[in-house]
């Protein structure tokens, strides 16, 4: 089990010059909780009336209630209009990254996060840095936006260019490191130390708990670097 | 006894993963443990803004423990990577 840490499978495509790699596990696992989040909102949605002044069900109750609490927990500091507009976002992001971790706790053998492979952090790190220079663009013009970089003082704008950098990597980073390092932990201490019991508690502590506050995290900084971009 | 280039690299390389994880720890531990502090702090002060003040301690303490995560990463690259 320990010398096969770290290996994958993966598959190896020649595409003309480019030499493409997929890590067969993770695209497999992200798919498969894209497709039960995808399942799961269509059967949270089925059988809700359009109208808005039909009396609520107790599923249309619930889910006001689930978003209500979201709205106010993850997008805070936002104006209602812009709230309205990030929350299925950042909800998104939340639950996606909330099950990416969770999937690990599945007593299915070879089943890993996906959210322990770099490229995934990273892809979602971008997407939430591409869409905070789109937000901050759109809020309050390009030209304004650019000059955020020149503040507070024109020459500082290296400092600010690789904090919009750092920002990013660390926002992947975190991610990663966190889900990684508790995978790694739980197998070492079940392979050399206690193989009974202790990995199972531990796996739950980190793939719940952890998983669970590290998926609030990411929403949490996604909605902060775009609230710092829209401001 | 002799050791070989090999070994040694082997010796240090766990060596370093070691004091990287150890002395990279210290420093966001302290960190995250003052937010705390002050967050329960104000929490204990102001019950009624307990909800921003523990999404704020949250966001910052996320902020504070990247120093911690990249000695991670970097010890992670030295045990399996390097």
């Amino acid at each position: 089990m320990l010398e096969n840490l770290g290996k994958k499978l993966i598959l190896h495509l020649q595409v003309g010059p480019l030499r493409i790699s997929f890590d067969l596990v993770t695209v497999l696992v992200a798919l498969a909780v894209t497709g039960f989040l995808a399942w799961g909102a269509w059967w949270l949605r089925r059988g809700l009336s359009r109208d808005p002044e039909a009396p609520l069900s107790r599923r249309a109750a619930f889910l006001i209630a689930v978003l209500e609490l979201a709205e106010t927990q993850l997008l805070g500091g936002f104006p209602k209009r812009l709230a309205r507009d990030l929350l299925p976002l950042i909800l998104t992001l939340f639950l996606y990254v909330l099950f990416c971790n969770w999937v690990s706790v599945l007593p299915i053998p070879y089943i890993v996060s996906p959210t322990q492979n770099l490229n995934v952090t990273f892809s979602l790190a971008l997407l939430v840095y591409a869409l905070a220079h789109y937000y901050g663009a759109r809020e309050r013009g390009l030209a304004a936006h650019l000059r955020g970089y020149l503040e507070p003082y024109p020459f500082l704008l290296p400092m600010n260019l690789i904090g919009d950098f750092g920002r990013t990597l660390s926002h992947a980073f975190r991610l990663f490191g966190n889900v990684l390092g508790g995978a790694i932990l739980t197998t070492i201490v079940a392979v050399k130390f206690a193989p009974l019991v202790v990995p199972a508690g531990l796996n739950l502590w980190f793939g719940l708990f952890v998983g669970a506050i590290q998926a609030l995290v990411f929403a949490l900084l996604a909605s902060a670097y775009i609230h710092i971009a829209v401001e | 006894m002799n050791i070989s280039g090999e070994q040694l690299v082997e010796a240090v390389k766990y060596l370093a993963a070691g004091i990287c994880m150890g002395l990279g720890a210290i420093g966001p531990a302290i960190g995250e443990g003052i937010a705390a502090a002050h967050a329960l702090d104000g929490m204990a002060r102001q019950p009624e803004m307990e909800a921003s003040l523990l999404r704020t301690m949250i966001i910052g303490q996320a902020i504070t423990e990247s120093t911690g995560i990249y000695s991670l990463v970097v010890a992670i690259i030295l045990l399996f990577v390097a």
